[in-house]
Formats: structure tokens, sequence, C-alpha cells
């Protein structure tokens, strides 16, 4: 009960700061946030648009690392966590999708560039989709655990490319892709606010906050769908 | 002091937005609270069952 306490208070804290914390030239009290280039006041996405990003590179993971564990065990409570966890993290991803397209209207001036970071969270939602689909086509249950415990597991090992170095290392909009040097016409370092952090410490403070929370969150909605699906196998079980 | 409030959220509109955000987090909150409330409330009366099963 203590930790549901806290994400309460947490995620309203994280709410009031995020929304209307207002972002001046140069912050003189505690609650001013400074003006970062290039994203300005919609500088507030930050605290509520990458903690989605986060949460479901974590899903993914946990995906896989109970996809291992019934591998080993052979226990089907194993898959259906990882069943939990792959479905929460597809939820998650579809929202940092739409959030961040949303916002690249307003930056970029359309809903949808094919920059690399979009590019990336399209072919990982393709990769989790056709995981989903594979699960949803196979009936025997051994079989649906098995393979989709090792597919799970091979998808995790593009997570990081897609999300952390593709994204990084070639030329693009999104905050901390790489940039086109205007005078020699090569790629260099981006001036963004993920690389350099262009946050100041209270700024910065609010943002870990805000991926805690999201984090105790995701625990609970975590907990909440896996025990929905324990429960509907022992069910389903018992009538058959 | 009512008006004045009033007059206040007039003039920054963001602050109706937060208020509005935050109902909506408690809902989902209360929402979640209550989801478990009856899932454990499943789960004891499967227990039960089960071992009522075994017994038999």
């Amino acid at each position: 009960m203590v930790w549901k306490t806290i994400l309460f208070v947490l995620m309203s804290f994280v709410i009031i700061a995020g929304i209307t914390f207002p972002i001046v030239p140069q912050p003189k009290v505690w609650y001013e946030f400074p003006i970062i280039p290039g994203l300005e006041e919609k500088a507030k996405i930050i605290f509520f648009h990458v903690p989605t990003a986060w949460l479901s590179v974590l899903a993914f993971l946990m995906a896989m690392i109970y996809g291992i564990k019934y591998l080993r065990n052979k226990n089907i409570d194993d898959d259906l966590k990882s069943s939990a966890a792959l479905q929460i993290g597809m939820m998650f991803t579809i929202l940092a999708t739409i959030t961040g397209s949303i916002w690249a209207k307003f930056t970029w001036g359309s809903f949808w560039h094919w920059d690399p970071r979009e590019t990336s969270i399209f072919i990982l939602l393709l990769i989790y989709g056709s995981l989903l689909a594979l699960r949803s086509a196979v009936d025997n249950e051994d079989k649906r655990a098995s393979l989709s415990a090792v597919y799970s597991i091979i998808a995790f090992l593009t997570v990081p490319f897609f999300i952390f170095i593709m994204p990084r290392i070639m030329v693009g909009l999104h905050p901390g892709s790489m940039e086109l040097d205007p005078v020699t016409g090569k790629a260099v370092q981006g001036t963004s606010p993920v690389i350099d952090f262009k946050m100041n410490a209270n700024m910065r403070i609010v943002f870990f906050i805000s991926l805690f929370t999201f984090t105790i969150l995701y625990f609970w909605m975590y907990q909440l769908r896996y025990k929905t699906l324990i429960i509907k196998d022992k069910i389903s079980k018992k009538i058959i | 002091m009512e008006n004045g409030l009033i007059d206040f959220l007039e003039k920054n509109s963001i602050y109706i937005v937060m208020f509005i955000i935050l109902v909506v987090w408690l809902g989902i909150f209360l929402f979640m609270l209550s989801t478990e409330k009856h899932l454990k409330a499943i789960e004891k009366e499967l227990d039960v069952n089960s071992s009522k099963g075994k017994e038999n």
C-alpha cells in the first residue's frame, strides 16, 4: 500500500510540475525550467513521452527474461508473465509513437517523417506485433510458450540497436540524432538535450522522478495483467 | 476570494488543464485499485475452490 501512495503522490507531482512549471530564458527560482533550443515550451513532452519509450524497453526486457525463465523451467506461469510484459510493452510503444507523432507535427511540421527514430520504432512495432500474431496463431500451449520465448529473446536483441544506437548514429530530426554541419556538410554530433542534457538540475530531477514514477506504474500494471492471465489460465484448465 | 481564483484560472488556463489531468489520473488510480481488489477476491475464491477439489 505504501508504494501505491508514493506512486499517487509522485505522479501528481510530475503532472503538476510537468505541465505548469514555466519555461523561462534565465531560471531564477527552483520551479522554473530553462529554454532548450529547438524545443522551447514543447520541452514539457520530455516528462511524459520519454517515460513511455523507457517503459517499452523495460517491458520488452522483462518479456525476454521471463522467456528465458520459461525455457529453463517450462513453467507456464513464466510464459504468462512474459506475455503480460509483452502486451504492456506494445501498448507503451504505441503510446510513445503517438505522443512523439503529435509533438513532431508542431516541431517538424508533419505527423510522420520517416526520421530514423520514427522508422526504428515502426520496425519495433512490426517485430513485436508479429510476436503477438504468432502467439495468437498457435493453439498448443507448450509450443506457443517455447516459440514465443525464443522469439522474445531474438526480438529483444534488436531493441538496443533500434532505440539507442540507430537513431543516434544517423542524421535525423529527433533530439539525440546526428546533424549535418551546414559548413562542411558532414554528419556531426547533434546539439540536442538528450546527448548533452541542457536541462538544469531541477528539470533533471523532475525528469528522473517521472521515469521512476512511470516505472512503479508499469510494475503495478504488469502485476494486474499477469495475475489476470494466470487466473484466466487456471479457470480455462478447470473447465476443460 | 473566489473571484480572485477564477480570475487567476482564466488568465492562466494551463492550471485548468493541470486540474483536469489530475482528476483523470485520480480516476485511473482508483480504477486500478478496485481492479486489484477484485482480482485478489477472485484469486482467493479460486484457491478455496481448488483446495476443496483436492479434499474431495
